[in-house]
């Protein structure tokens, strides 16, 4: 029996009268079309996600105002946590201008989904930056409130002379514990949805190109 | 991008539009689906055209532009339509060109290249067009060896669709 491929191929160049033929006019038109790639959805994605960190990170976690002694160097943690924060965006924002710079169609297909990837990557890892920074300030916020929070001075006088304050303490850490925690999954969720259905077939089609090469 | 370049681009996906054609017919199903892809294909052409130096043929070029578009940027859209539907623009033989049964069996097997994955279909599409394994292997980043060893896989593949 004949090779099946060579038998179409056979066919293949006669088939090329049956082709639909574009006009000049038609291919103009579309060159000034918008694209709308995998690779644009993911640069506006990423856009959206600098942009709603950055906000996030303007709204005031704390406005009481603080006394007792200790609440100086807790501001003073505070502050460079904020100031490091903005450094690793900038960071970010720069590497992720770069990676988007680097995808080129003119590439193997390997090559460019690789990029892709790695694209997509760099702003997960901001994502994942940006949740750790949350959960840091929260647990700062948190102890600051508690000692140096005159509203809260309340609060804890009453844990320490309840009858087991350890115990207290170490449920109200874990109820903290537990905010941070859902909200990473929530937000690992969202993600994995909002990529995993953009990213589907571009992961697929990669992972069959590395699998050929081991 | 002055008047000059848009003409000259144009001018030249006018007369190469073919291989646009086939690779929007080989990973698609319905004609808009097949339009949606041409002119993703074109988007990415035109877009990468200034970078286009000429130490390649124009149609040498396009190939890994489309291929690129077709397997990793384009966003198949929601519609699924049978596959039936379109096959005929590829399929549009004239009975008196070939006899049934050959007909018959080039329809079988292009039905099952058409169940191909998205990097098979690559392979198979660079292969019809007559490219060398070297092409092939650049193409899609993989080694000759490695183009050889998936391309008789392929085979395999295609024979066992069309013999179960």
């Amino acid at each position: 029996m004949m090779d099946e491929l060579e038998l179409l191929k056979k066919d293949w160049q006669k088939k090329e009268e049956h082709l639909p033929k574009l006009s000049f006019d038609e291919i103009y038109k579309m060159i000034w079309k918008k694209s709308s790639s995998i690779v644009k959805w993911i640069f506006y994605i990423s856009i959206i996600e600098f942009l709603f960190w950055i906000a996030m990170s303007f709204i005031p976690m704390e406005n009481d105002e603080l006394t007792g002694p200790g609440s100086k160097t807790f501001q003073t943690v505070e502050n460079i946590v904020e100031v490091l924060g903005y450094l690793v965006i900038v960071y970010f924002i720069f590497k992720f201008y770069l990676n988007y710079k680097k995808i080129n169609t003119t590439d193997s297909a390997r090559a460019l989904m690789k990029k892709i990837i790695v694209t997509r990557k760099t702003v997960m890892q901001y994502v994942w930056f940006n949740l750790g920074l949350f959960a840091v300030l929260m647990i700062i916020v948190f102890l600051e409130s508690i000692l140096y929070n005159a509203e809260y001075a309340d609060l804890s006088q009453r844990i320490s002379e309840a009858g087991n304050p350890i115990l207290i303490w170490f449920i109200v850490g874990l109820l903290l514990a537990f905010t941070i925690v859902l909200f990473g999954i929530l937000l690992w969720l969202f993600y994995r949805l909002l990529y995993g259905i953009l990213l589907k077939r571009l992961n697929i089609n990669y992972r069959e190109l590395k699998k050929l090469e081991v | 991008m002055n008047k000059e370049l848009e003409h000259k681009f144009v001018t030249e996906l006018e007369n190469n539009q073919n291989i646009v054609h086939k690779v929007c017919s080989l990973y698609t199903n319905d004609r808009d689906s097949h339009n949606d892809l041409f002119q993703e294909i074109t988007i990415q052409l035109w877009k990468a055209y200034p970078k286009f130096r000429g130490d390649s043929k124009f149609s040498t070029w396009m190939y890994r532009v489309a291929l690129n578009t077709a397997i990793t940027l384009y966003r198949k859209s929601k519609r699924r339509v049978k596959t039936q539907d379109f096959d005929g623009v590829l399929y549009k033989i004239k009975a008196d060109e070939y006899d049934d049964t050959e007909e018959k069996q080039l329809k079988l097997i292009y039905d099952a290249v058409k169940q191909l994955g998205d990097i098979d279909k690559a392979l198979v599409f660079l292969y019809l067009e007559d490219k060398d394994y070297s092409e092939i292997a650049a193409t899609l980043g993989i080694t000759e060896v490695n183009a050889r060893v998936k391309m008789n896989r392929i085979k395999n593949k295609l024979r066992t669709i069309l013999n179960p």
